[in-house]
């Protein structure tokens, strides 16, 4: 084999390895096949984030829910994050979240956006003040869990979002995804 | 020709060292352990300035913070998914209340803004150990 061809060849190679590792990080599809199948309205201009280190220049509005807007948000290189913002001003997210090695994935459906509240100094328990996320296709409810592991709220998940206005009160200490037969998918922690 | 010269090098000189001295933004800013470094947030971390946690949290002097933002590594140990057994909570808080949202994920970038934990005016950016081990996190705050 001549030096040309091997050059050609290792070229091929690179550019094939380059494609898939795009490919699978992307956010719509990884490595293990769990994917996200609302890809969300047009590519819009995202706005307001002030982020040297994570420069996000345009995003999908994938849903709207009780006036929040939840957005896949693409990196400049290329890599997924995600976003929450108020639907009252669409392309400037409040949050966002660019998890490593992309989202989702077969170990981790859920990608949860929810805040969490204490007003006590001398315990570490916080109660759910807001709740919002993604979920990975085959997720069809969030689980939100009491210390003592009784199920505190379930949450529906639609267009691979989940949103909830009212929330209970109390301390929370776990999540869970669950498909549509109630069978937990995952738990954290 | 060469006063001249030497008088515009020293003019370049003299501006140079004026914009390096300068800060890069007008805007106040807060990091943890620094800006460009990486610490450990585990129980007994803490920046000993009145945060809610008297351990196991860093956190700002008041301000009007603009957003929150953090990156965690894989310390000490990632699955496959980039899954850590550390998590941590950051957000703000204040004299009444700490919010925030958890991860236990290692990040590339996570941020947000004050409004979308439903808070306001004076706050510290705050950045938790919530549970397992230490978590090696880089924290900051921009105003």
């Amino acid at each position: 084999m001549s030096t040309r061809v091997k050059v050609m060849a290792a070229l091929v190679l690179a550019g094939a390895a380059l494609g898939a590792g795009v490919l699978v990080t992307r956010g719509d599809a990884t490595r293990d096949g769990a994917q996200l199948s609302n890809h969300g309205g047009p590519s819009i201009a995202i706005r307001g984030l002030r982020s040297k280190l994570a420069p996000i220049k345009t995003g999908n509005v994938l849903a709207v829910r009780h006036g929040r807007a939840l957005y896949r948000l693409t990196l400049g290189n290329g890599a997924p994050c995600f976003g929450v913002g108020q639907a009252t001003d669409i392309g400037s997210p409040g949050s966002v979240i660019c998890p490593r090695g992309g989202f989702p994935s077969g170990g981790d459906p859920l990608l949860d956006f929810s805040v969490y509240e204490g007003t006590r100094h001398d315990l570490r328990e916080l109660a759910l003040f807001r709740i919002e996320g993604f979920a990975a296709d085959g997720v069809a409810a969030v689980e939100f869990f009491r210390p003592n592991g009784d199920v505190a709220l379930t949450v529906p998940v639609s267009g691979n979002v989940y949103s909830a206005t009212s929330v209970p009160k109390g301390p929370i200490t776990g999540l869970a995804a669950v498909d549509r037969q109630g069978k937990r998918l995952w738990r954290s922690p | 020709m060469n006063r001249i010269v030497f008088f515009v090098l020293a003019c370049a000189c003299v501006a140079a060292v004026v914009a390096l001295a300068r800060p890069a933004s007008a805007s106040a800013g807060w990091c943890w352990p620094s800006c460009s470094g990486y610490g450990y947030l585990g129980p007994s971390t803490s920046t000993n300035t009145g945060c809610w946690f008297s351990s196991g949290e860093v956190c700002s002097y008041y301000n009007t913070w603009f957003n929150v933002g953090m990156a965690k590594t894989c310390y000490p140990g990632c699955d496959w998914n980039y899954n850590t057994t550390g998590v941590v909570l950051y957000g703000f808080e204040n004299h009444d209340r700490i919010r925030g949202r958890f991860t236990s994920k290692a990040s590339f970038t996570v941020y947000a803004q004050p409004g979308e934990l439903g808070m306001s005016g004076m706050l510290r950016a705050q950045v938790t150990w919530y549970g397992g081990p230490a978590s090696q996190v880089n924290a900051g705050a921009i105003g």
